[in-house]
């Protein structure tokens, strides 16, 4: 969608382009780290077969919770799996799941935000009411609460944390479609006769759409974790799928003989949301230099 | 300020009533019949029907609802599927663990974070600045169950000092309880602490740029007294709402720290009722944990007006 000519009315915008962006973030030492590491996850997570050692589901009963060494650069499992090559395909189910449900949140979200923000006084009281009431649980338990009631599956994992997630996008949207929709070049497509879905999609839409990245980008390490929460506690993604939550569950029952099952298989989840958060922050740096 | 406090407890109602509608309405979308889940496949007939007339399940959903409400502002949460016990003592029982655990973790966070916070903003970047930006950048990163079973690698299996799991009464043996709580609470604290760090340094930047800093500063106070008492004491409702928001957090956190130090907790108490498909208790522990959340939400905003009278007016 291509932004109105408006946007340069706003005080926020995005570096030009999404070259542009991506030199911006390389020049940041931190918002290039944070690139460099969420960059690694997901070659790891769409090249596993090509990277991966081994299969990451066959055993070898004569390897069982061997240490690291050169043929086993992470080790092995209690079923002689190796754990590098579980780490490198559990990208792809915790990737999937904050990819799928930030994105999902961020559009059923920005759809309600906007819908409160331009509809009116009664949708916009029943849509934030409603978003207030999501927003009254702490997030773990609803999504744990959502998962037990619909049983643990992939699906399920997705489904509890896009749920716990759009509040958040439609609070935000919301609050941005207010200031943006009382600004002149809004009013000024009004008076021209322009419909009132072409101003909330055509003109609304695109300039609230940089805080909304930030945003996602934000909750984005946040649906990591709560997905890996998820699979710790046996609700999320269920084995023998590999997912740097259930390896670690899995990893507390040998913690004093195999104690690196424990340190690869977090320092896989740590890594991720650490390079989400820089970008992040990245993100919102250059989107609003002003914060 | 009565007036604002009426408003703001008037303004909750629809939100309890929200939260105990998802609460009611959650559960039913669990597959099976509640009854059958309750007396057993090989229940009697008369008993089914009798049970499902008592909870008023033979009824209209929405007339379900208000009566279930009915009996839940009555004290009565239904009984456990395992075992039979009832529901609110239960709840209650768990309370008093989780209490101390989230009282212990915020106690610690404040402990660490406002002194480091306040250091990294008065010496911004220098080597404290960083470290304490760093620590702060790994905390938040860092899920708290994987920090639980490094702290039990470390100090449970490589060096025995605190035990990994388990819970002591404070009465009954104080010391036992202290050792036992060290390492959840540092697990919980941990990403707290983080945040309020960051908060702490981004309020103290701003505020010590204000003109008074800088008239106290000229007046000749020592330094100390400007940052510790001029400064932080400004500093404190943005760092106070944060803390207000993230305790109402810590419930959530707590159900992932009990379970991996086995923890006997609201937050435990809900994962093995989850386990076990005692939905009476999970209804009942996301219904009293959502409620205590939104409390929590409405005790902070007062303390923040107290703090700021400028926000009871807006």
């Amino acid at each position: 969608m291509k932004a109105d000519p408006g946007v340069g009315a706003l005080p926020i915008g995005p570096p030009r382009g999404v070259a542009g962006l991506f030199r911006a973030l390389a020049a940041d030492p931190r918002s290039a780290a944070g690139l460099a590491l969420v960059c690694s996850a997901i070659i790891a997570a769409a090249f596993a077969p090509v990277i991966a050692p081994s299969d990451p589901d066959t055993p070898d009963f004569i390897n069982v919770l061997a240490p690291p060494s050169l043929i086993h650069l992470f080790g092995t499992d209690e079923l002689g799996r190796d754990v590098l090559s579980r780490i490198i395909y559990g990208a792809r189910a915790s990737l999937f799941v904050g990819c799928l449900s930030v994105a999902a949140a961020a559009v059923i979200g920005t759809l309600l935000g906007l819908a409160a923000g331009t509809m009116g006084r009664l949708t916009d009281a029943l849509i934030m009411r409603a978003m207030d009431v999501i927003f009254a649980f702490p997030s773990i338990l609803l999504a744990l609460a959502i998962t037990a009631v619909l049983g643990p599956s992939l699906t399920n994992a997705v489904l509890a944390i896009v749920v716990v997630n759009v509040p958040v996008f439609a609070r935000l949207v919301r609050a941005q479609t207010m200031v943006v929709s009382r600004l002149e070049f809004v009013e000024a497509k009004r008076a021209l006769g322009f419909g009132e879905g072409h101003i909330v999609f055509r003109t609304i839409l695109p300039n609230i759409l940089p805080p909304v990245i930030v945003q996602g980008s934000l909750l984005f390490a946040s649906a990591i974790i709560t997905e890996s929460y998820l699979s710790f506690l046996g609700l999320g993604v269920q084995p023998p799928t590999p997912t740097w939550g259930n390896m670690l569950r899995n990893a507390i029952g040998f913690l004093e003989l195999a104690p690196w099952l424990a340190w690869f298989s977090g320092s896989a989840i740590f890594l991720t949301v650490l390079g989400s958060n820089l970008l992040g922050d990245g993100l919102r740096d250059r989107f609003d230099p002003r914060d | 300020m009565l007036h604002f406090i009426i408003t703001r407890f008037v303004s909750l109602v629809p939100i309890l009533f929200g939260i105990s509608a998802v609460t009611f309405f959650l559960i039913r979308l669990v597959p099976g019949d509640p009854v059958i889940a309750f007396l057993g496949l090989e229940a009697d007939e008369n008993a089914i029907a009798t049970l499902r007339r008592q909870l008023s399940l033979d009824q209209p959903l929405l007339v379900q609802y208000f009566a279930w409400l009915g009996r839940i502002l009555s004290g009565d949460f239904g009984r456990s599927i395992q075992g039979g016990r009832e529901v609110l003592p239960l709840l209650l029982g768990a309370l008093g663990p989780t209490a101390i655990l989230s009282l212990s973790a915020l106690a610690l966070s404040l402990m660490i974070s406002i002194p480091a916070g306040v250091i990294a903003a008065t010496r911004r970047n220098s080597w404290a600045d960083y470290t304490v930006s760093l620590a702060a950048l790994f905390g938040l990163s860092m899920p708290s169950f994987w920090l639980g079973v490094l702290l039990i690698l470390t100090f449970s299996i490589t060096l025995p000092i605190f035990p990994s799991s388990g819970y002591v009464s404070p009465l009954a043996d104080p010391v036992a309880h202290l050792r036992h709580l060290v390492l959840p609470a540092l697990t919980l604290g941990a990403a707290l602490a983080a945040a309020t760090m960051r908060m702490t340094r981004a309020t103290m930047l701003e505020v010590l740029r204000a003109d008074y800093i800088r008239t106290a500063r000229a007046k000749g106070l020592p330094s100390r007294t400007v940052v510790w008492g001029h400064a932080l004491g400004n500093a404190r409702i943005p760092i106070v709402t944060l803390l207000g928001i993230q305790f109402g957090q810590l419930l959530g956190g707590v159900v992932i720290t009990e379970t991996v130090f086995s923890w006997p907790g609201i937050g435990k108490l809900t994962v093995d009722a989850i386990f076990a498909r005692d939905y009476p208790v999970v209804q009942g522990a996301v219904l009293l944990t959502a409620t205590m959340f939104v409390l929590i939400n409405l005790v902070t905003d007062l303390i923040y007006t107290v703090l700021d009278p400028r926000l009871r007016l807006s």
